[in-house]
């Protein structure tokens, strides 16, 4: 079951824009952090049973602050939202522990089939 | 943000817009990654809209530390029409050329410095140009052709626009990301000096993109 969802991405408008992609109905509590590192205290705090992280930001980068989370809990479940789209950025974010990497501009069907897929896993865990 | 800027563009369009030239700035490091072989690790895109007129001072200002510079200039024509200069320290060329005899030794061997360090810089400016500025036409919903690119070498970064250039009523966008390489450091900025029209079409079409998430 997904409860609570954690957004980091330094862009204020991505993150809202990531929210709207968000199905509504579902009673989700929504977090919110401005760069890695306070992406990183917020899961912490948190404890999101879903992350989505951008990867280009100041203070700490999404790849820094996905290597802390999974260092923190191996079992996060973290979908890199992210603008770079070569080849070598999303196998440096697969073999980091993130669960699956989506490219930007966000489209509503992959943030719902990202969700879905993510809260079999959750369950499956269970 | 200055004064002359709010009356541009509204904070929440500046927002949009930078949203649009992060993903505009991902797909020129995809592109250039492609041909270089490398992977391309971009900072974080950094946006100023201003008039034409404050371009050379804010120019001057931001590439003082380089005592001559390159300029691949290209311009745009759509909706969205205008110049994108992108300028790098002198020093680019020959690194990018290093990058790229690293791939393909043996078709450099014999070309001049001077020329292999034009071409490459046209060819990357061609890429990064045609890419970002590709992408925001494509995310607003525009179509756009390009002149073929010019370079200007070498040149003394404080001559390299002067206040006359650009008509007046213009603005300037101003873009600026750092492009690292694992293989070497090559940095940048790229300047979209485009009309108040191209503006008052922009805030348009970045009304009708932000429309989609709401």
């Amino acid at each position: 079951m997904i409860r609570k969802i954690l957004i980091v991405d330094d862009s204020p408008i991505a993150r809202k824009m990531l929210k709207t992609c968000i199905p509504k109905d579902q009673g989700y509590e929504f977090y919110e952090a401005g760069d890695g590192k306070d992406g990183f205290e917020k899961y912490k705090d948190v404890k999101p049973d879903v992350t989505f992280m951008d990867l280009t930001m100041p203070v700490m980068t999404g790849y820094e602050s996905l290597e802390e989370i999974i260092k923190y809990d191996k079992n996060a479940v973290i979908i890199v939202v992210t603008a770079d789209v070569q080849i070598k950025a999303i196998k440096k974010c697969m073999k980091l522990g993130a669960y699956m990497v989506l490219r930007k501009p966000l489209k509503r069907e992959h943030i719902h089939s990202a969700l879905s897929n993510a809260r079999d896993t959750l369950q499956k865990a269970d | 943000m200055n004064i002359q800027t709010e009356s541009m563009l509204t904070d929440e369009e500046i927002e949009i817009f930078q949203e649009i030239m992060n993903i505009a700035f991902g797909k020129s490091a995809a592109d250039l990654a492609d041909v270089i072989d490398t992977h391309v690790v971009l900072s974080v895109p950094y946006i100023r809209i201003m008039h034409v007129t404050a371009l050379p001072d804010y120019f001057r200002e931001h590439v003082k530390d380089y005592k001559n510079i390159s300029i691949v200039e290209q311009k745009f024509w759509g909706r969205f029409k205008g110049d994108a200069l992108l300028v790098f320290s002198a020093g680019a060329g020959k690194e990018l050329v290093s990058m790229l005899q690293h791939e393909e030794k043996s078709g450099f061997e014999s070309d001049p410095v001077d020329i292999l360090e034009r071409e490459t810089l046209m060819e990357v400016g061609n890429i990064l140009i045609g890419a970002c500025v590709g992408k925001i036409a494509e995310l607003l919903k525009d179509v756009i052709t390009y002149t073929p690119p010019m370079i200007i070498m070498e040149k003394y970064s404080c001559d390299a626009i002067y206040d006359s250039q650009y008509n007046p009523d213009g603005t300037a966008i101003v873009l600026k990301t750092d492009f690292s390489f694992d293989n070497g450091n090559v940095s940048g900025f790229l300047f979209l000096v485009t009309s108040q029209e191209s503006i008052r079409w922009l805030k348009d079409a970045l009304r009708i993109f932000i429309e989609q998430y709401e």
